[in-house]
């Protein structure tokens, strides 16, 4: 099938047509703040505090830049986050560079900060005029890369919203397109069906041993991971153990065969379907997505435990990589109303068949990727997002 | 299309999803694609909680996607609903790693 993308000089498309300024902080937040009106630009937030996990930090850097999504790039260099990151603001400049795409570096000198903020909003103007002279492309699914979460998991999940995003996964690596997945601690009990499709051994080993680390991690509480996963939001809906949440959370990433598992925003490497790493918190999933070439990510919510009818989660890495709002509760859809981008519940009503359901959802998926804004969009809010490293500061 | 009241993921499973709000005494209609099963619930079993469709032996694996789901820690008669008060989850137990190091 087509969609329309905006074409850049790596010889990859665009879902949309950002110029990116980072890391957050007062420089870049007021620049967004002022640009704004011309949709431009995005915050991306970006880890504050120290980790000994320093190469992840290098991935987000220049992974967030070298998504399709972003047309160039404002790296602020003041603040502390340069000290603490291993790689320095131009050595990642140089590395977005080579894809061709426009990098500029701001606060270099020794220019108070409201001096940076005006140097950076006369430059980021200049270059979302610049970007919006790009014109969309026709393009195939190929070149689409997508990544998903379940969250507020319930029973709906397992049985239809998951089945559904399932299937939108297989046709597109089917047709040659990336598909990520994730949230190693939700495999726990479901291991023995995901190993089997694993494209080698050393996949296979490499799938068990991430999902062994996670449950000696849980087990090294000395608690039962039930009450933390499943959550409560999950056991008030109805899922009873990990094994249960595991088995229904595994049905997102369809049937394909697993390429490779990544590391926490790690790009893969060809087309296909990828395990990730990752950590399942909404704060942080997305922008391990976005960091490793996501144009668009899906959250899958069931929402049985409470009623859901404000705006829904909208974290900032989402304006980089849209995020699409699916449910298979038809409660969720009550509540949520418009706020909801796509409703399987018709497949709960006993209305409507999974395949059905798929096929509208990936019809609805081109859409967004040419253009048709997802509900959060319509927003300028936006929630906090958080990096995922495994070694925290002390 | 259909009329469930509770769906059955595969052939083994003892336990089905319940997809409206049961009331005591409901003959729940239960499917698994073209098949269908009547049990009567003993309990109020609300949406998308499970409800045993047969009797379950205490230590028996509960079955649900046709695989593991924990094991029950009492009988658990058909028609009574299933959850974390009679289900015990087998994996990422630290606390009962936890008993075994101390004992």
């Amino acid at each position: 099938m087509t969609w329309y993308g905006y074409p850049r000089p790596d010889g990859s498309y665009g879902t949309r047509n950002y110029v990116l300024i980072y890391p957050t902080g007062i420089v870049a937040n007021t620049i967004y703040h002022f640009v704004e009106g011309t949709q431009g630009v995005v915050i991306a937030s970006t880890p504050h505090g120290p980790s000994t996990d320093q190469a992840m930090f290098h991935r987000v850097s220049t992974g967030l830049a070298l998504n399709p999504n972003v047309a160039s790039v404002i790296i602020d260099c003041t603040g502390l986050y340069w000290i603490q990151s291993p790689s320095s603001p131009e050595t990642v400049a140089d590395e977005i560079a080579k894809s061709g795409k426009r990098v500029e570096l701001i606060g270099l000198g020794h220019d108070d900060t409201m001096t940076v903020i005006g140097k950076g909003i006369k430059l980021a103007r200049e270059m979302v005029y610049e970007a919006s002279k790009l014109r969309r492309m026709p393009v195939d699914d190929s070149q689409l890369t997508i990544g998903v979460k379940c969250g507020s998991s319930d029973a709906t999940s397992g049985i239809a919203g998951n089945p559904v995003i399932g299937y939108v996964y297989d046709k597109l690596v089917k047709t040659g397109g990336t598909a990520m997945f994730g949230e190693p601690t939700e495999v726990i009990g479901a291991e023995h069906l995901l190993i089997k499709r694993a494209i080698n051994k050393q996949v296979a080993e490499a799938l068990l041993s991430v999902v062994r680390s996670n449950e000696n991690r849980a087990k090294a509480t000395g608690e039962d991971i039930r009450g933390q996963n499943p959550s409560l939001v999950n056991i008030k809906a109805g899922l009873s153990s990990i094994e249960e949440k595991s088995l229904g959370a595994l049905y997102k990433s369809g049937s394909m065969p697993i390429q490779g598992v990544l590391k926490y925003a790690e790009r893969p490497k060809s087309k296909g379907l990828y395990f990730i790493d990752n950590w399942a918190a909404r704060t942080s999933i997305f922008l391990g997505y976005a960091a490793a070439g996501a144009q668009i990510v899906l959250f899958q919510l069931g929402g049985g435990a409470y009623h859901m009818d404000g705006p829904l989660y909208n974290p900032a890495t989402v304006k980089i990589a849209p995020l699409i709002w699916c449910s298979a509760n038809p409660k969720t859809r009550q509540f949520a109303g418009w706020n909801l981008d796509f409703s399987s519940a018709s497949v709960i009503d006993g209305k409507e068949r999974i395949e059905d359901a798929g096929e509208r959802l990936y019809t609805y998926l081109l859409e967004v990727a040419s253009g048709t804004m997802t509900r959060t969009e319509t927003l300028k809010y936006v929630d906090t997002t958080e990096l995922y490293a495994k070694t925290g500061p002390f | 299309m259909n009329r469930a009241d509770a769906l059955i993921m595969k052939s083994h499973d003892n336990v089905a999803t319940v997809i409206r709000d049961i009331e005591v005494g409901d003959n729940v209609l239960a499917t698994l694609g073209e098949e269908t099963f009547i049990v009567q619930a003993t309990e109020k079993i609300p949406f998308g909680f499970k409800i045993a469709i047969r009797s379950i032996k205490k230590g028996e694996s509960i079955i649900k996607y046709g695989e593991v789901i924990g094991k029950a820690n009492t009988i658990i008669n058909a028609g009574t609903c299933v959850h974390i008060h009679n289900l015990d989850g087998v994996r990422g137990r630290g606390d009962i790693e936890k008993r075994r190091s101390i004992s």
